[in-house]
């Protein structure tokens, strides 16, 4: 009863919410990257069409943006309080 | 006179303190990095030095709930935050001895909280601070780490497991660059404030710094993030085996997802000032990331050692903390009792640091004095 008034729930949800989002997100976003990485390798070296090149390329491209961006917005808001 | 004399040996043993946090926390920061082969060793450790230094920077909650939130400033004199970091500094030092990777944030807190319970009974703790601010956060961040992590690597086998091991295990090694170095920079943040929040209410309690005007002198955060990166540079290979090759083998997605949760966990909770173990949480984010693939793939006793550690911190600091404040009013208020303790206390040090370094014996002859196998 006295640990419930004492402890600030709500900053420690937001703490639990944002670890998930950003770990599991910017894991989630690098492992695209090398999947889209790691397949336009093997599409390129077995010549198979443009179109595939293309959408591995571009998962790829995206994978690292987002990681990228989180990262930096992880930063961001650590810096503007 | 005295008081001032008494500070100036606070702020000195404060910034031993972080020496002491940063050295025995090197391995939480680089072990995955070097244990997966992402990182050299000697490239791992300095630029795990230079992002404690820079992540010292960052924020100040940290160091506002460790020098407002635990212990009641208007009971606190500078000799009991003195007694407080040598039981937290003992306890560094024996954790370090036997390999432990035990939680310096803990004995820091414990240590102070052990000291002014000594010294001024129970009125002296902010008890919803030490339960809201330091337990249950405690409690929580290892496990939300072990979640984190474990959930990471699910989603990274999910997308990548089926592609060729080489390819994957060199991607998420570059990953581990920045992963690893978030991490460094979570850690800076977060332990450096703690000995800035110590020197701080050092200050307050001295009388340098109203309580009403809170507020970190430059000089303090400047001088805490290089002793935590001083010691970062130049400590920790001990605790790099446990924390990396003992608790499980990772490969280099397990790797990056573990320093990846350890470092969001730490970053967070930093945010919202809340001075949580970097030791329990990168150690939680380990297991979970090892537990996630295989349960029998995490050491469990080394794990329980581990625990066994954790809990007995908090207790075994503030106990060391208080004995220490009993002995320096033996000698009255002035600062004849922390000189004196701080003299045996740095000659228990060199002679603890001659015993572990000294030179090796010479590697036996073969065929001379022992069986060859």
């Amino acid at each position: 009863m006295i640990v419930a008034t004492v402890v600030d729930w709500e900053a420690l949800a937001d703490v639990v919410v944002a670890s998930l989002v950003a770990a599991v997100g910017v894991t989630i976003a690098f492992s695209l990257a090398i999947y889209g990485a790691t397949r336009l390798a093997d599409v390129r070296r077995e010549q198979h069409r443009t179109t595939e090149i293309v959408a591995f390329a571009l998962l790829s491209a995206v994978g690292l943006a987002a990681t990228a961006t989180a990262v930096v917005l992880g930063l961001f808001v650590m810096l503007s309080k | 006179m005295d008081n001032d004399l008494v500070l100036v040996i606070v702020v000195v043993t404060a910034l031993a303190f972080d020496f002491t946090n940063g050295f025995h926390d090197t391995a939480n920061v680089v072990a995955t990095g070097i244990s997966t082969r992402a990182i050299p060793p000697r490239t791992a450790v300095l630029g795990a030095a230079l992002l404690n230094f820079v992540g010292a920077f960052i924020s100040l909650e940290v160091a506002a709930t460790v020098a407002k939130g635990i212990v009641q400033a208007d009971f606190i004199t500078p000799t009991i935050v003195f007694a407080g970091l040598i039981g937290a500094i003992a306890w560094n030092l024996i954790t370090w001895w036997y390999g432990l990777p035990s939680s310096s944030s803990h004995a820091l807190i414990g240590g102070v909280v052990g000291a002014a319970l000594v010294a001024e009974g129970t009125k002296a703790l902010i008890s919803g601070g030490l339960v809201g601010k330091v337990i249950v956060p405690a409690l929580i961040a290892p496990t939300l780490a072990f979640v984190v992590a474990a959930l990471s690597i699910l989603c990274a086998y999910w997308i990548i497991g089926r592609l060729r091991p080489g390819s994957v295990n060199r991607g998420f090694r570059r990953g581990q660059i920045v992963s690893g170095g978030l991490l460094a920079l979570a850690h800076g943040t977060n332990d450096a404030q703690k000995t800035m929040g110590i020197i701080t209410l050092a200050l307050i309690a001295n009388g340098n710094i109203s309580e009403n005007n809170f507020h970190v002198p430059t000089w303090v955060v400047f001088s805490a993030a290089t002793a935590i990166a001083l010691g970062t540079y130049l400590g920790g290979w001990r605790i790099i085996r446990t924390l990396g090759t003992r608790i499980i083998k990772m490969d280099p997605a397990q790797g990056f997802a573990a320093q990846g949760a350890g470092a969001t966990v730490i970053l967070a909770s930093s945010h919202f000032g809340y001075p949580l173990s970097t030791t329990h949480t990168i150690s939680g984010a380990i297991m979970g990331a090892g537990a996630a693939k295989r349960l029998s793939a995490v050491r469990w006793g080394v794990a329980g050692n581990i625990v066994t550690a954790w809990v007995l911190t908090l207790p075994a600091a503030g106990a060391i903390g208080g004995i220490t404040y009993g002995i320096t009013r033996i000698f009255g208020t002035g600062a004849l009792g922390p000189v004196i303790v701080s003299i045996v206390a740095i000659g228990l040090v060199a002679a603890i640091f001659g015993q572990r370094f000294r030179p090796a014996a010479p590697p036996p002859i073969p065929g001379i004095g022992e069986a060859s196998s």
